[in-house]
């Protein structure tokens, strides 16, 4: 159940990107900030919404 | 344990097989729900155990040995091993829309047999082997989109094919789904405030993850969504305002104008400030919703009042006209294949695809989840009373101006229905009337309203559930009108590129606002067009766009059958050929009979013939109006030939490639990359 509830959170933080944020902050060694999360942010959303959204 | 494995999965097949039996034979009485949700559950059970497993092992030879492009490619962006079940979540997330849950409601007016059978056999034998199929391809070429891969494996030719074909699919998607939401709100005070707050609710998500709690996604998308259920109880009060409740009753043209504007303005506003918050938030509660709907079945069993067949399948449908060959099929559409599922297949999933054997259960499980959405979608709509499912969704134009002329007409065909029942099922959702509400959404609205106020809450909480159910259609409706609007605007600017460079620029402000506005006009055009249709726009719009998804199936069936092709030869070429047939086959009677059919409520050219006709003979209510249903009719046909073309183009152009391996005569040359040994623990992720 514990497992369960770990995946859960975890589908939920990859859906929200913040396990993308985790990844992009690790690969630079850069600390989290708001200009940081801006940067991560832009740069993932002109990315994402490139693409078309299913129907 | 073998043998008991074994018979386990004996038990499972002959489960699919008597439940399937059961509401194929079953005649009379209703029949509960249950019997749909295990027929499609062991059926999917069964389909990917054993079809799925035989194409992963045999025809894709996944090999957990072989570096993924997630490994190999790994950058912490978007080439990334993940988890499989999150990216099966991922993967679900993406492919589920609006598609799997308007297309069985509208093809209930067949009754619940055909719509369901072909969901469950067209899911396990098609729909999933092609997204299975098109992830195993991308993920053995880097991640390669569809585009690139039919440019590589078929030709230049199927490139451009399919890159026109996304965006007509785009602009008809647009337009037939902005159609469903001014349907499902117009003349909803109620409807139109909850749809209308989240606009403020995105905006302000979008301010606190970008200056006040940046990187808080989940903990903003937890405020807004206790924000949007304070939107649907604030609508009750709104809706029953004297001086508010007129500012929110909208007219349909007024709705439509509504969104074409808001679609041009969000999709030049910046992604983070409205788009991107309010994606998070639709995702979630699309998820939590979907789960809820589940559940509910479960809890409540209800019955199905729709009878398996109704008079409708000769053609003569209220809802949209055609035989249940080909256009229950077309309808379905997402429940079953969905041609757009391709390109999420080929986009972001196999960029997270840690190891090969991953792809199984994200390829072909998440598809057989959706087509289980959409058998939750024809459950909800078969709840309904039939007189009050066609009540809801047949337009005026067919049964009659008058809510008495409605039900007269109803009442006729065999299902009773009373103006007085209208008006009480009204008033306890909090509406003034639900008669001509086509489009799906409402009834399907209805019918979770019916189960969730089974499932807990009772009848006090139905109006509060079925403006729920309204809130989530409209949410990530809205959130593809304007993704939709601004893929379409970059489609458009890479394709003007080329002749002005400047337009190609996506820094270009004029450049910029001139696609929006081409992109929009577009679907505006069609959603216009739609709202002043007297059949009610679905009957013509929703084909068009079944048509247009399937052919984009098809396209990638094409793609698949050849990389099918080039690996084995013709041993297992059938895979993907045979869904391909039988779609072919499907889609292009349907266009042909859109385009080409001499019944007037069929074919785009005789309906235009027709309105001539009456045009001449001065029996035209309006001249003009006329003059512009003739011009509209004449288009959708133009939009179902280009099409037809476009496809047979690609279809064609497979054959020659294909004709050319079997002859000998063409290299049969696989474009995979290089193998690369694994060192990719599956713990680590």
């Amino acid at each position: 159940m514990r497992r369960l509830a770990k995946l859960a959170v975890a589908l939920l933080r990859e859906l929200a990107d913040e396990n993308a944020y985790r990844r992009h902050l690790a690969a630079r060694g850069r600390p989290h900030s708001a200009v940081e999360w801006r940067r991560f942010s832009d740069e993932r959303l002109r990315a994402k919404y490139a693409r078309a959204k299913c129907c | 344990m073998k043998i008991l494995a074994h018979l386990f999965w004996a038990a499972v097949g002959a489960a699919a097989a008597f439940c399937l039996g059961g509401i194929a034979l079953d005649r009379g009485e209703h029949i509960n729900s249950i019997w749909l949700v295990l027929a499609a559950a062991c059926s999917y059970a069964t389909g990917y155990r054993f079809y799925a497993r035989f194409i992963a092992a045999r025809v894709m030879t996944l090999n957990d040995d072989r570096a993924t492009p997630a490994e190999r490619l790994r950058n912490g962006h978007d080439f990334e091993p993940t988890n499989k079940w999150i990216v099966f979540g991922h993967h679900f997330a993406a492919i589920a829309g609006p598609g799997p849950l308007v297309g069985p409601v509208l093809a209930a007016q067949f009754g619940y047999l055909p719509g369901t059978l072909w969901i469950i056999v067209g899911a396990v034998l098609g729909g999933a082997v092609q997204d299975f199929v098109i992830l195993f391809a991308s993920m053995r070429r880097d991640g390669k989109s569809l585009g690139q891969m039919a440019r590589e494996e078929i030709g230049k030719v199927g490139g451009f094919i399919a890159l026109v074909t996304v965006f007509l699919i785009m602009v008809i998607l647009l337009a037939v789904v902005a159609l469903v939401v001014v349907n499902a709100l117009k003349g909803s005070a109620w409807g139109t405030f909850t749809i209308a707050a989240t606009m403020p609710i995105a905006l302000f998500m979008g301010l606190y993850l970008r200056y006040w709690r940046p990187g808080k996604v989940l903990e903003c998308s937890a405020i807004g969504f206790v924000l949007v259920m304070a939107g649907i109880f604030a609508g009750r009060s709104v809706a029953q305002s004297a001086s508010l409740a007129p500012l929110f009753t909208l007219s349909a043209m007024a709705l439509a104008f509504s969104i074409i504007a808001y679609g041009f303005l969000a999709s030049a506003l910046p992604v983070w400030l409205l788009l991107a918050p309010r994606d998070y938030l639709s995702t979630f509660v699309k998820l939590g919703v979907v789960m809820m709907l589940g559940m509910g079945i479960l809890i409540v069993r209800p019955e199905l009042q729709l009878p398996a067949f109704t008079r409708f399948v000769d053609g003569t449908g209220p809802i949209f006209a055609g035989k249940i060959f080909p256009f229950c099929f077309i309808t379905i559409a997402c429940g079953a294949i969905s041609g757009f599922h391709s390109l999420i297949s080929s986009g972001t999933t196999p960029k997270m695809i840690a190891k090969e054997t991953h792809a199984w259960p994200v390829g072909y499980g998440s598809m057989l989840l959706e087509s289980f959405v959409a058998i939750m979608a024809m459950i909800a709509a078969c709840v309904l009373q039939p007189g009050v499912y066609f009540a809801v969704n047949s337009p005026a134009g067919v049964v009659g101006a008058t809510p008495a002329a409605a039900v007269a007409a109803i009442s006729s065909w065999g299902f009773p229905v009373t103006v007085a029942d209208m008006s009480a099922l009204a008033r306890s959702v909090g509406e003034q009337t639900l008669f001509y509400r086509t489009g799906g959404a409402p009834s399907l609205a209805l019918g979770m309203a019916h189960i969730f106020a089974r499932s807990g809450g009772g009848q006090a909480l139905i109006g509060f559930w079925y403006h729920f159910a309204i809130m989530f259609e409209a949410l990530f409706i809205l959130t593809i009108i304007d993704a939709g609007t601004r893929v379409g605007r970059f489609m458009l600017q890479d394709l003007l590129g080329h002749l002005a460079p400047p337009l190609g620029r996506t820094s270009w402000m004029p450049g910029v606002v001139a696609t929006s506005a081409a992109v929009v006009g577009a679907w505006g055009y069609f959603l216009v067009q739609g709202v002043r249709d007297p059949l009610g726009g679905i009957n013509s719009l929703w084909p068009l766009f079944g048509i247009a998804n399937q052919l984009l199936a098809g396209i990638a069936l094409c793609v698949a059958t050849t990389i099918l092709l080039k690996m084995h030869g013709p041993k297992f070429m059938w895979i993907t050929c045979a869904p391909l047939v039988w779609l072919v086959t499907a889609t292009f009677t349907a266009a042909w009979q859109k385009v080409f059919s001499p019944l007037p409520a069929v074919g785009f050219l005789a309906q235009a013939d027709n309105l001539e006709a009456a045009l001449g003979a001065g029996a035209a209510a309006s001249a003009s109006t006329t003059r512009t249903l003739i011009f509209n009719a004449r288009l959708d046909a133009v939009v179902c030939g280009i099409l037809m073309v476009l496809v047979a183009v690609i279809l064609f152009d497979s054959l020659r490639v294909w004709i050319g391996i079997l002859r000998g005569t063409r290299e049969a040359r696989v474009c995979e990359a290089p193998f690369v040994l694994s060192e990719l623990r599956t713990e680590e992720l």
